[in-house]
């Protein structure tokens, strides 16, 4: 992928950069925001990373102007306020999702890799497939080989997550925000036994699983092997 | 002391009473001379009529004697009988020179001072002329008076006024510099200083009352923010010693690196989550939220959240249920209204121990709607209960499980934004958090 990087502090910007680069994506990286600006304006990205505070022009007002002259590209932005407005304001400027720093670098590649832009007909699909693994969106039904499997509701919304952004990562965070609309971060681990009741239900008994744990980051449901 | 507010309106008021005076005085004088005049008038017009009378009944000589008698008699009119030619025939009046009418006419008196003299003249039928006078004296003397009480009048307001304003201007002047002079001091660092109040219930004391009552709340703000500070450099300090060991122990033996870099991270990452927490209860404390508040169905909440944390209970051998007893909806924000319940339920979760049941309960308390999360645990000793809600306040015996400390707080902290009531209450055996909002208006 192509990404953009507008961040005013070097060493936080060269490190993404560098572990960008390293998973495989070209990375270029504007300090100031005007040159961001610029860039996000003239070139194509597949997602542009935002941070909110930058000296002289501020992260969303540079957000609003490319929103503004038409640039539709899934933008990351980033922000030390964790207030809840922060965030409101921030998705009202026309950000697409939004990440509070300090961040684990695992978070924001599976953010970035969420955002990439999908084929367009991807959201008007009625069934989402992955092996034989078949969730019909309209009779809100699961099943496996052809076997019926029955899901809670919160389960069912966990496994549409899961096939929707199928072979990427998806983090805790991301889980929590989208299935159970939680914008904090409970104590208790209840992302893992969702997850590992869904599991059961649809990877128990199979040859393969398709739902995997990705250490230090969160899962993954993709094609088997 | 011009710049003095009150002493240029006692200026201004004094002024004004003055200048009122003077007009008072000016009408009061003019009427009271025209009051007078009449009365002299009518006075000379009623004795030169009797005369005339007197001429008609007894002739010339019966006129000439009444004059005679009436002339000599004390504080009397001045009269006067001339012949055909104008030759004085009898009284004061004799010799003067007046036309038919009233006239106003100069007199040497009987002590030799010229006087002016008001004069009604009128011409008998066989052309003698009869007049009937009186000197302005009396009016003059009245004129007199009334100047000089205006006078004094005048004087005086302007004496008191100027005396009050300076006395009003110099009261007024020390109750604001006292105001200002607290301000002074609580800019110099004296933070507890305040405005004195007279107990008097005047516009000042008012003023001062809610002068106070302002420094009480940033007081109370400030207070809040020193003990945050006090917290965050208290008990941030433990965690942050603990990553620092555990770094320093990653360096001294390089075997063990990668084990002590991700106990490391766990160790910041529990830091930033409570300096997360911190920011947020500042936050809601700040009470912005207030303003985004929407009707939000307690029942529906509660079932998120009851629904999201029964598998984890489930693992941990113990029991959550949802009960709903009559649907409720308050005005509030339901992001934090669910983060609340989430604390209520996993201190619960937490605290309660293995196979507890636990209850998680929207419904009304008579009119008003209430969430509550109730266990069968151990409970907590009651002196211990309110201090539950402090930032950092733990039990004792929760001290080793882990926990920032600051989940009941931040309960508080959403619950008093929606004006809510939080209580702990013993559930025999358990414990019952509940969080009664306001009766809907």
């Amino acid at each position: 992928m192509k990404l953009l990087i507008v961040e005013d502090d070097r060493e936080a910007a060269g490190y993404l950069k560098r572990a960008l680069n390293e998973a495989g994506h070209a990375v270029d990286w504007a300090a100031a925001g005007r040159d961001g600006l610029l860039l996000a304006a003239g070139e194509t990205y597949d997602v542009i990373i935002l941070d909110r505070m930058l000296p002289e022009v501020d992260g969303l007002a540079i957000l609003r102007t490319i929103r503004t002259s038409g640039v539709k590209t899934p933008v990351l932005l980033l922000t030390a306020l964790g207030g809840i407005d922060d965030r409101v304001e921030g998705l009202e400027a026309g950000a697409d999702d939004y990440l509070v720093k300090p961040f684990a670098f695992a978070e924001l590649q599976a953010r970035v890799n969420a955002l990439a832009r999908r084929p367009p007909t991807q959201d008007l699909r009625v069934e989402l497939v992955v092996a034989d693994l078949k969730l019909d969106l309209l009779k809100r039904t699961v099943s496996r080989a052809g076997r019926r499997i029955e899901l809670q509701p919160r389960e069912f919304q966990l496994l549409e997550y899961l096939l929707r952004h199928a072979g990427r990562v998806v983090t805790r965070t991301m889980l929590l925000e989208s299935v159970w609309d939680f914008h904090f971060d409970p104590k208790t681990n209840i992302v893992e036994t969702h997850m590992s009741r869904l599991r059961g239900k649809v990877d128990r008994g199979h040859g393969c699983e398709l739902i995997h744990t990705v250490r230090g980051a969160g899962y993954v449901l993709r094609e088997p092997d | 002391m011009f710049r003095s507010t009150s002493l240029r309106l006692a200026t201004l008021y004094t002024a004004v009473f003055a200048l009122s005076v003077v007009v008072l005085g000016i009408i009061t004088l003019f009427t009271t001379r025209q009051a007078l005049s009449r009365q002299v008038e009518a006075r000379i017009g009623a004795e030169s009529a009797a005369l005339v009378q007197e001429y008609r009944s007894e002739g010339l000589q019966g006129v000439i004697d009444a004059v005679h008698e009436r002339d000599g008699a004390v504080g009397s009119l001045d009269f006067g009988l001339q012949g055909p030619q104008g030759e004085p025939l009898a009284g004061r009046l004799g010799a003067t020179r007046a036309p038919i009418g009233w006239s106003m006419e100069s007199h040497r008196d009987r002590r030799g001072d010229d006087e002016a003299i008001r004069i009604l003249t009128v011409g008998l039928p066989d052309g003698h002329k009869l007049l009937v006078g009186d000197d302005e004296e009396r009016i003059e003397a009245l004129d007199g008076v009334v100047m000089r009480g205006f006078g004094l009048a005048f004087v005086g307001v302007v004496v008191l006024g100027v005396l009050g304003g300076y006395a009003l201007s110099g009261d007024v002047h020390r109750r604001l510099a006292a105001i200002s002079g607290t301000a002074e001091a609580i800019i110099d660092g004296d933070l507890a200083r305040r405005v004195p109040v007279r107990g008097s219930d005047d516009d000042l004391d008012r003023l001062a009352l809610t002068f106070n009552r302002m420094l009480d709340r940033i007081a109370a703000l400030m207070e809040s923010l020193k003990q945050v500070s006090n917290d965050i450099a208290h008990d941030m300090r433990t965690p942050l010693t603990r990553l620092r060991q555990r770094l320093e122990a990653g360096l001294a033996a390089p075997t063990e690196q990668g084990l002590a870099l991700e106990g490391a991270l766990g160790d910041l990452d529990s830091i930033l989550d409570t300096f997360a927490a911190l920011l947020r209860i500042a936050q809601i404390e700040g009470g912005a939220r207030r303003a985004a508040f929407q009707p939000c169905d307690l029942a529906a909440l509660a079932q998120t959240v009851a629904e999201a944390f029964s598998p984890s209970a489930e693992d941990n051998h113990q029991s959550l249920s949802l009960v709903v007893e009559r649907p409720a909806s308050v005005d509030g924000d339901a992001e934090l209204l669910t983060q609340m319940l989430v604390n209520l339920v996993e201190n619960a979760l937490r605290h309660a121990g293995p196979q507890a049941r636990i209850v998680v309960t929207a419904g009304r308390v008579g009119r008003s709607p209430m969430l509550s999360v109730t266990d069968n645990g151990p409970g907590v000793p009651e002196a211990e209960r309110e201090r539950l809600f402090d930032r950092f306040y733990r039990l004792e015996r929760s001290r080793s499980t882990p926990g920032s400390g600051l989940g009941l707080a931040l309960v508080a902290a959403v619950a008093k934004l929606h004006g809510a009531d939080v209580s702990l209450i013993p559930a025999g055996p358990g414990l019952e958090a509940r969080v009664t909002f306001p009766e809907p208006a």
